[in-house]
Protein backbone atom coordinates (compact mmCIF):
# COMPACT_ATOMS: atom_id res chain seq x y z
CA UNK A 1 0.00 0.00 0.00
CA UNK A 2 1.17 3.37 -0.74
CA UNK A 3 -0.36 6.94 -0.70
CA UNK A 4 1.64 10.46 -1.72
CA UNK A 5 0.51 13.59 -0.84
CA UNK A 6 0.20 15.09 -4.22
CA UNK A 7 0.25 18.95 -2.55
CA UNK A 8 3.35 19.07 -1.11
CA UNK A 9 6.15 17.72 -2.59
CA UNK A 10 8.72 18.66 -0.22
CA UNK A 11 7.42 16.72 2.36
CA UNK A 12 5.81 13.38 1.03
CA UNK A 13 3.51 10.70 3.31
CA UNK A 14 4.13 7.23 2.44
CA UNK A 15 3.48 4.01 3.70
CA UNK A 16 4.44 1.26 3.02
CA UNK A 17 2.90 -2.33 4.05
CA UNK A 18 4.78 -5.48 3.57
CA UNK A 19 3.08 -8.60 2.96
CA UNK A 20 4.50 -11.59 4.94
CA UNK A 21 8.06 -9.94 3.11
CA UNK A 22 10.12 -10.01 6.01
CA UNK A 23 13.36 -11.99 5.53
CA UNK A 24 13.82 -12.65 9.13
CA UNK A 25 12.46 -13.83 12.22
CA UNK A 26 13.70 -12.97 15.47
CA UNK A 27 12.70 -15.14 18.88
CA UNK A 28 13.94 -14.49 22.17
CA UNK A 29 14.69 -17.67 23.92
CA UNK A 30 15.10 -19.05 27.50
CA UNK A 31 17.41 -22.18 28.69
CA UNK A 32 15.87 -23.56 31.97
CA UNK A 33 18.22 -26.49 33.39
CA UNK A 34 17.75 -28.64 35.76
CA UNK A 35 20.69 -27.72 37.59
CA UNK A 36 20.89 -24.36 37.75
CA UNK A 37 24.42 -23.41 38.62
CA UNK A 38 26.01 -24.78 35.00
CA UNK A 39 27.38 -22.14 32.89
CA UNK A 40 26.80 -22.38 29.24
CA UNK A 41 28.83 -20.11 27.10
CA UNK A 42 27.34 -18.39 23.72
CA UNK A 43 29.47 -21.36 21.59
CA UNK A 44 28.24 -23.99 24.05
CA UNK A 45 24.44 -23.06 23.41
CA UNK A 46 24.78 -22.67 19.47
CA UNK A 47 26.34 -26.02 19.36
CA UNK A 48 23.75 -27.16 21.38
CA UNK A 49 20.67 -26.11 19.05
CA UNK A 50 22.82 -26.77 16.31
CA UNK A 51 23.36 -30.82 17.37
CA UNK A 52 19.43 -30.52 18.43
CA UNK A 53 18.52 -29.33 14.18
CA UNK A 54 20.99 -32.09 13.20
CA UNK A 55 19.31 -34.98 14.87
CA UNK A 56 15.69 -34.01 13.89
CA UNK A 57 16.34 -32.81 10.50
CA UNK A 58 19.73 -33.89 9.13
CA UNK A 59 22.13 -32.33 7.81
CA UNK A 60 19.35 -30.25 5.50
CA UNK A 61 18.36 -29.12 9.00
CA UNK A 62 21.93 -28.68 10.20
CA UNK A 63 22.67 -26.20 7.34
CA UNK A 64 19.80 -23.73 8.24
CA UNK A 65 21.91 -20.29 8.61
CA UNK A 66 20.09 -19.06 12.02
CA UNK A 67 22.75 -16.42 14.46
CA UNK A 68 22.38 -15.63 18.23
CA UNK A 69 22.51 -12.14 18.19
CA UNK A 70 22.55 -12.07 21.68
CA UNK A 71 23.14 -13.92 24.83
CA UNK A 72 22.88 -13.41 28.21
CA UNK A 73 25.43 -16.00 30.30
CA UNK A 74 23.64 -15.29 33.67
CA UNK A 75 20.22 -15.46 32.88
CA UNK A 76 20.90 -18.17 30.07
CA UNK A 77 18.51 -16.19 27.77
CA UNK A 78 19.33 -15.26 24.28
CA UNK A 79 17.75 -13.78 21.15
CA UNK A 80 18.13 -15.70 17.66
CA UNK A 81 17.83 -14.44 14.12
CA UNK A 82 16.27 -17.27 11.64
CA UNK A 83 15.04 -17.14 7.86
CA UNK A 84 11.27 -16.85 8.04
CA UNK A 85 11.14 -20.01 6.48
CA UNK A 86 13.08 -22.12 8.60
CA UNK A 87 11.40 -20.86 11.84
CA UNK A 88 8.57 -23.40 12.26
CA UNK A 89 12.28 -25.97 11.92
CA UNK A 90 13.98 -24.49 14.06
CA UNK A 91 11.47 -23.98 16.79
CA UNK A 92 10.58 -27.54 16.59
CA UNK A 93 13.87 -28.94 17.24
CA UNK A 94 14.25 -26.36 19.97
CA UNK A 95 10.97 -27.91 21.66
CA UNK A 96 12.00 -31.40 21.19
CA UNK A 97 15.81 -30.53 22.80
CA UNK A 98 15.05 -32.45 26.43
CA UNK A 99 18.62 -33.28 27.84
CA UNK A 100 21.73 -31.27 27.40
CA UNK A 101 25.17 -33.11 28.81
CA UNK A 102 22.46 -35.95 30.56
CA UNK A 103 20.60 -33.40 32.88
CA UNK A 104 16.84 -32.26 31.79
CA UNK A 105 16.27 -28.85 29.70
CA UNK A 106 13.72 -27.20 28.55
CA UNK A 107 13.65 -23.81 25.98
CA UNK A 108 11.13 -21.41 26.54
CA UNK A 109 10.34 -19.18 23.65
CA UNK A 110 9.41 -15.98 24.92
CA UNK A 111 8.39 -13.87 22.15
CA UNK A 112 8.57 -14.33 18.44
CA UNK A 113 8.51 -11.41 15.83
CA UNK A 114 9.31 -10.62 12.39
CA UNK A 115 10.45 -7.16 13.57
CA UNK A 116 13.72 -6.77 15.79
CA UNK A 117 11.97 -3.88 17.71
CA UNK A 118 9.10 -5.42 18.50
CA UNK A 119 11.44 -7.61 21.14
CA UNK A 120 11.93 -4.47 22.72
CA UNK A 121 9.53 -4.49 25.15
CA UNK A 122 7.17 -7.07 26.85
CA UNK A 123 3.54 -6.58 27.57
CA UNK A 124 3.60 -9.68 29.63
CA UNK A 125 6.40 -8.23 31.74
CA UNK A 126 4.62 -4.75 32.34
CA UNK A 127 4.22 -3.47 35.85
CA UNK A 128 1.29 -1.25 36.08
CA UNK A 129 1.69 1.21 39.23
CA UNK B 1 -14.44 -42.71 -3.43
CA UNK B 2 -11.14 -41.49 -2.37
CA UNK B 3 -7.80 -43.28 -2.33
CA UNK B 4 -4.21 -43.15 -0.72
CA UNK B 5 -2.38 -41.58 -3.22
CA UNK B 6 1.00 -42.37 -3.62
CA UNK B 7 3.54 -41.19 -5.99
CA UNK B 8 5.84 -44.22 -7.83
CA UNK B 9 9.37 -42.84 -8.92
CA UNK B 10 10.99 -45.12 -11.97
CA UNK B 11 14.60 -44.98 -11.24
CA UNK B 12 17.34 -46.86 -12.82
CA UNK B 13 20.60 -47.93 -10.98
CA UNK B 14 23.64 -47.26 -12.85
CA UNK B 15 26.85 -49.43 -11.65
CA UNK B 16 30.36 -49.48 -13.47
CA UNK B 17 29.93 -52.86 -13.43
CA UNK B 18 26.70 -54.49 -14.52
CA UNK B 19 27.18 -58.13 -13.92
CA UNK B 20 26.96 -56.72 -9.83
CA UNK B 21 23.49 -55.63 -10.29
CA UNK B 22 22.34 -59.33 -9.86
CA UNK B 23 23.70 -59.34 -6.14
CA UNK B 24 21.37 -56.45 -5.66
CA UNK B 25 17.78 -57.30 -3.64
CA UNK B 26 15.01 -55.24 -3.00
CA UNK B 27 15.88 -55.24 1.15
CA UNK B 28 19.31 -53.85 0.15
CA UNK B 29 17.74 -50.97 -2.04
CA UNK B 30 15.47 -50.14 0.51
CA UNK B 31 17.78 -49.90 3.54
CA UNK B 32 20.08 -47.84 1.20
CA UNK B 33 17.26 -45.67 0.43
CA UNK B 34 16.37 -45.19 4.01
CA UNK B 35 19.88 -44.65 5.37
CA UNK B 36 20.32 -42.13 2.64
CA UNK B 37 17.24 -40.25 3.71
CA UNK B 38 17.75 -40.44 7.92
CA UNK B 39 21.27 -38.93 7.02
CA UNK B 40 19.59 -36.02 4.72
CA UNK B 41 16.76 -35.33 6.93
CA UNK B 42 16.79 -36.75 10.16
CA UNK B 43 14.59 -38.33 12.41
CA UNK B 44 11.51 -36.21 10.53
CA UNK B 45 12.84 -37.91 7.28
CA UNK B 46 12.91 -41.22 8.59
CA UNK B 47 9.72 -41.12 10.04
CA UNK B 48 8.29 -40.11 6.62
CA UNK B 49 10.12 -42.92 4.63
CA UNK B 50 8.98 -45.67 7.66
CA UNK B 51 5.00 -44.77 6.74
CA UNK B 52 4.32 -46.00 3.27
CA UNK B 53 7.49 -46.64 1.44
CA UNK B 54 8.57 -49.23 -0.33
CA UNK B 55 10.38 -50.47 -3.38
CA UNK B 56 7.67 -52.05 -5.73
CA UNK B 57 9.91 -54.04 -8.26
CA UNK B 58 13.33 -54.35 -8.94
CA UNK B 59 14.75 -55.80 -12.10
CA UNK B 60 17.78 -57.18 -12.03
CA UNK B 61 18.86 -57.32 -15.56
CA UNK B 62 18.32 -53.73 -16.47
CA UNK B 63 18.73 -52.26 -13.14
CA UNK B 64 14.99 -50.84 -12.91
CA UNK B 65 13.68 -49.78 -9.81
CA UNK B 66 9.94 -48.83 -8.73
CA UNK B 67 9.95 -46.90 -5.61
CA UNK B 68 6.57 -45.79 -3.81
CA UNK B 69 6.34 -42.87 -1.33
CA UNK B 70 3.55 -41.22 -0.08
CA UNK B 71 2.30 -38.22 -2.38
CA UNK B 72 2.44 -35.67 0.96
CA UNK B 73 6.10 -35.65 1.14
CA UNK B 74 7.69 -37.66 -1.97
CA UNK B 75 9.56 -34.18 -3.21
CA UNK B 76 11.93 -34.26 0.20
CA UNK B 77 12.37 -38.24 0.29
CA UNK B 78 13.26 -37.52 -2.87
CA UNK B 79 15.53 -34.89 -2.58
CA UNK B 80 18.16 -37.54 -0.37
CA UNK B 81 17.92 -39.85 -3.67
CA UNK B 82 21.00 -38.38 -5.40
CA UNK B 83 23.32 -38.52 -2.29
CA UNK B 84 23.22 -42.29 -2.44
CA UNK B 85 26.51 -43.78 -3.76
CA UNK B 86 26.94 -47.30 -2.24
CA UNK B 87 24.27 -50.18 -1.66
CA UNK B 88 25.38 -52.60 1.13
CA UNK B 89 24.20 -56.50 0.27
CA UNK B 90 25.14 -59.36 1.39
CA UNK B 91 28.43 -58.48 2.71
CA UNK B 92 29.70 -56.80 -0.42
CA UNK B 93 29.20 -52.99 -1.57
CA UNK B 94 28.03 -52.05 -5.15
CA UNK B 95 28.88 -48.59 -5.61
CA UNK B 96 25.96 -47.04 -7.87
CA UNK B 97 23.74 -44.18 -8.18
CA UNK B 98 20.19 -43.57 -8.69
CA UNK B 99 18.85 -41.81 -11.89
CA UNK B 100 15.20 -41.26 -11.82
CA UNK B 101 13.59 -41.45 -15.04
CA UNK B 102 9.85 -40.60 -14.65
CA UNK B 103 7.49 -39.66 -11.46
CA UNK B 104 3.84 -41.49 -11.99
CA UNK B 105 0.56 -41.55 -9.77
CA UNK B 106 -0.19 -45.35 -10.71
CA UNK B 107 2.54 -48.35 -11.44
CA UNK B 108 0.73 -48.37 -14.76
CA UNK B 109 1.91 -44.95 -16.10
CA UNK B 110 5.46 -45.78 -14.96
CA UNK B 111 5.30 -49.24 -16.91
CA UNK B 112 3.88 -47.35 -20.03
CA UNK B 113 7.08 -44.85 -20.12
CA UNK B 114 8.83 -47.67 -19.14
CA UNK B 115 7.80 -49.61 -22.37
CA UNK B 116 8.11 -46.23 -24.59
CA UNK B 117 11.60 -45.33 -22.86
CA UNK B 118 13.08 -48.68 -24.16
CA UNK B 119 11.76 -48.41 -27.28
CA UNK B 120 13.31 -44.89 -27.94
CA UNK B 121 16.18 -46.29 -26.11
CA UNK B 122 16.52 -49.11 -28.83
CA UNK B 123 15.73 -46.81 -31.57
CA UNK B 124 19.26 -44.52 -30.80
CA UNK B 125 21.08 -47.89 -30.55
CA UNK B 126 20.16 -49.80 -33.15
CA UNK B 127 21.58 -47.38 -35.99
CA UNK B 128 24.89 -47.93 -34.50
CA UNK B 129 25.28 -51.55 -34.53
CA UNK B 130 28.43 -51.45 -37.07
CA UNK B 131 28.59 -54.99 -38.81
CA UNK B 132 25.44 -57.47 -39.52
CA UNK B 133 26.29 -59.56 -36.33
CA UNK B 134 25.69 -57.10 -33.94
CA UNK B 135 22.27 -56.36 -35.91
CA UNK B 136 21.30 -59.53 -35.41
CA UNK B 137 22.97 -60.26 -32.16
CA UNK B 138 20.39 -57.18 -30.96
CA UNK B 139 17.55 -59.11 -33.07
CA UNK B 140 18.11 -61.94 -31.07
CA UNK B 141 18.06 -60.61 -28.23
CA UNK B 142 14.50 -58.60 -28.97
CA UNK B 143 12.80 -62.65 -29.82
CA UNK B 144 14.13 -63.30 -26.34
CA UNK B 145 12.23 -61.22 -24.91
CA UNK B 146 9.27 -61.13 -26.96
CA UNK B 147 9.23 -64.78 -25.58
CA UNK B 148 8.78 -63.93 -22.15
CA UNK B 149 5.70 -61.56 -22.92
CA UNK B 150 3.63 -63.57 -20.68
CA UNK B 151 5.62 -62.44 -17.94
CA UNK B 152 5.09 -58.87 -18.85
CA UNK B 153 1.41 -58.97 -19.37
CA UNK B 154 1.40 -60.71 -15.21
CA UNK B 155 2.93 -57.93 -14.50
CA UNK B 156 0.48 -55.80 -15.73
CA UNK B 157 -2.60 -56.92 -14.90
CA UNK B 158 -0.42 -57.15 -11.08
CA UNK B 159 -0.42 -53.27 -11.65
CA UNK B 160 -4.32 -53.01 -12.18
CA UNK B 161 -4.62 -55.02 -9.28
CA UNK B 162 -2.63 -52.69 -7.25
CA UNK B 163 -5.06 -50.02 -8.81
CA UNK B 164 -8.22 -51.53 -7.70
CA UNK B 165 -6.98 -52.21 -4.18
CA UNK B 166 -6.05 -48.25 -3.81
CA UNK B 167 -9.69 -47.15 -4.80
Amino acid sequence: MRREDETDETSVFRRVVLKNASPYHYMKICLVLDDESTKLSAVDLKLFILTGLKNLFGEVGAAISFDLLKYDEDTLSGLLRVPSRSLVKLWSSLTLLGFYQNQACAFRVLQVSPYLLSLTGNSRELKLD
Amino acid sequence: MVRVKSRYLLCEINVPDRSRLFLLDDRAVAAAVKAAVARMHGDYGAALCSIRFSVKYLNAHTGIVFLRFPKKCYRLLWSALPFITCIETRGQKIECFLNCLHVGGTIRTCQKFLVKYNTQQLHRMLPKCKSEEERSQVREAILKCCLTRGNKQEFGEESDSEDDEEQ
